[in-house]
């Protein structure tokens, strides 16, 4: 089912459909909170308000009108932003002076480009999402990787590259 | 290794160029994205809309819900072999609860701290649950911690089921950045990828 189907039937009460979004989405909001606000606890606070708000205005989405990923952006973006001023902090950091440091647009792109990678890795098996997980952030080679899970390095690369080629349908697909 | 995996190392030579150009460009996306934050235990599961239809519980009030959630979980994770527990005289004067990370989702763990013995070690006992028994020469490996470095505090097997192992080192536990049980690496110094955390 896709995100735009699954906000549709929250919109309509289905407590199922809201804890399948969340499973797909809790991590990739956790994230871009965690980015904004540098604090875990208050990052945890943005994912309550995230999803209270998606419970709350989903019945305002239509799928007609776009795929579900933007908008659950939105939403958290909003909650992210709303959670900042409530603390008396302002929107967005003001820029002193000029950096070498990704300005709001390069960190807005960084920060959607997070979110699609992280959403598409909740839909991985197990097995494959531990894999990426382990190649990319791990710092483990495939062959270190083959004996951290003792499992043959033919089965490694062979399930790297399915896990990578699954991801390319995802991010291609509804989160493009 | 350190830093991203280099492309071809994980797919080979043999995939098509088409298939090659739409893998790499996720290998492109996953290294710009960087890793994913460990998820904290109070936000693993979706929050119950039937309970509570409109407002979300405050995250200390929720907080309360969960510790009390976890107090229980950790007692019946305790309970069940707790009347043959060879540690049961073991004097705690902390216990710290762990969680699974994304890589070992179902494994669990309490650490029980100690008091600092005559001679200045710190004893503790850990007990462990649902990380898989590992081949000849395959250890798990405990870490603390401490102003930006991991401490090492021993390394085990676990059987089956539930395993305890008593460590004893002479690190204070006062202050410390978390608690990690990963893999041991055989010639390295740095830990590998957490399967247990207390964070």
């Amino acid at each position: 089912m896709t995100d735009g189907e699954l906000i549709a039937r929250v919109g309509e009460g289905d407590s199922g459909a809201f804890e399948l979004l969340y499973r797909r989405y809790a991590r990739p909001v956790f994230a871009l909170a965690l980015r904004r606000l540098g604090d875990r606890g208050r990052a945890e606070d943005a994912v309550q308000e995230t999803f209270a708000s998606v419970w709350r205005s989903a019945g305002s989405y239509r799928q007609e009108r776009g795929p579900g990923a933007p908008w659950l952006y939105a939403v958290a973006r909003n909650a992210i932003v709303d959670r900042r001023r409530a603390l008396g902090e302002p929107a967005s950091e003001p820029v002193d002076e000029p950096s070498k440091d990704p300005g709001p647009p390069e960190r807005a792109e960084s920060s959607w480009t997070a979110w699609r990678v992280y959403r598409a890795l909740a839909e991985l098996p197990d097995h494959e999402r531990q894999l990426i997980e382990l190649a990319y952030w791990g710092g483990l080679s495939q062959s270190e990787i083959a004996e951290f899970l003792n499992v043959p390095l033919g089965t490694v690369k062979t399930r790297t590259r399915s896990a990578l080629a699954r991801l390319a349908d995802l991010l291609e697909g509804e989160l493009s | 290794m350190t830093g991203p995996p280099e492309f071809r190392d994980l797919i080979g030579d043999e995939v098509p160029a088409e298939e090659r150009a739409r893998l790499e460009r996720v290998h492109e996306l996953l290294v710009e994205a960087g890793p994913p934050p460990e998820m904290p235990p109070s936000l693993l599961e979706a929050p119950d809309r039937r309970a509570q239809p409109v407002s979300f519980l405050p995250r200390r009030r929720a907080g309360a819900a969960l510790s009390l959630a976890a107090t229980i979980a950790v007692v019946a994770f305790l309970g069940g072999y707790l009347l043959g527990f060879r540690h049961n005289s073991f004097d705690s004067t902390r216990e710290l609860p762990m969680h699974g990370t994304s890589i070992a989702p179902t494994a669990q763990a309490v650490i029980k701290l100690g008091k600092r013995d005559k001679a200045g070690n710190w004893p503790m006992v850990v007990t462990v649950k649902g990380l898989r028994p590992l081949p000849e020469r395959g250890y798990y490996e405990l870490f603390v911690k401490r102003d930006g470095r991991f401490l090492r505090c021993g390394i085990f097997n676990v059987e089956a089921g539930t395993t305890s192992v008593d460590f004893s080192v002479p690190y204070s536990f006062e202050r410390n950045d978390g608690w990690i049980v990963t893999r041991w690496r055989r010639g390295e110094d740095e830990p590998g990828p957490p399967l247990l955390t207390t964070s």
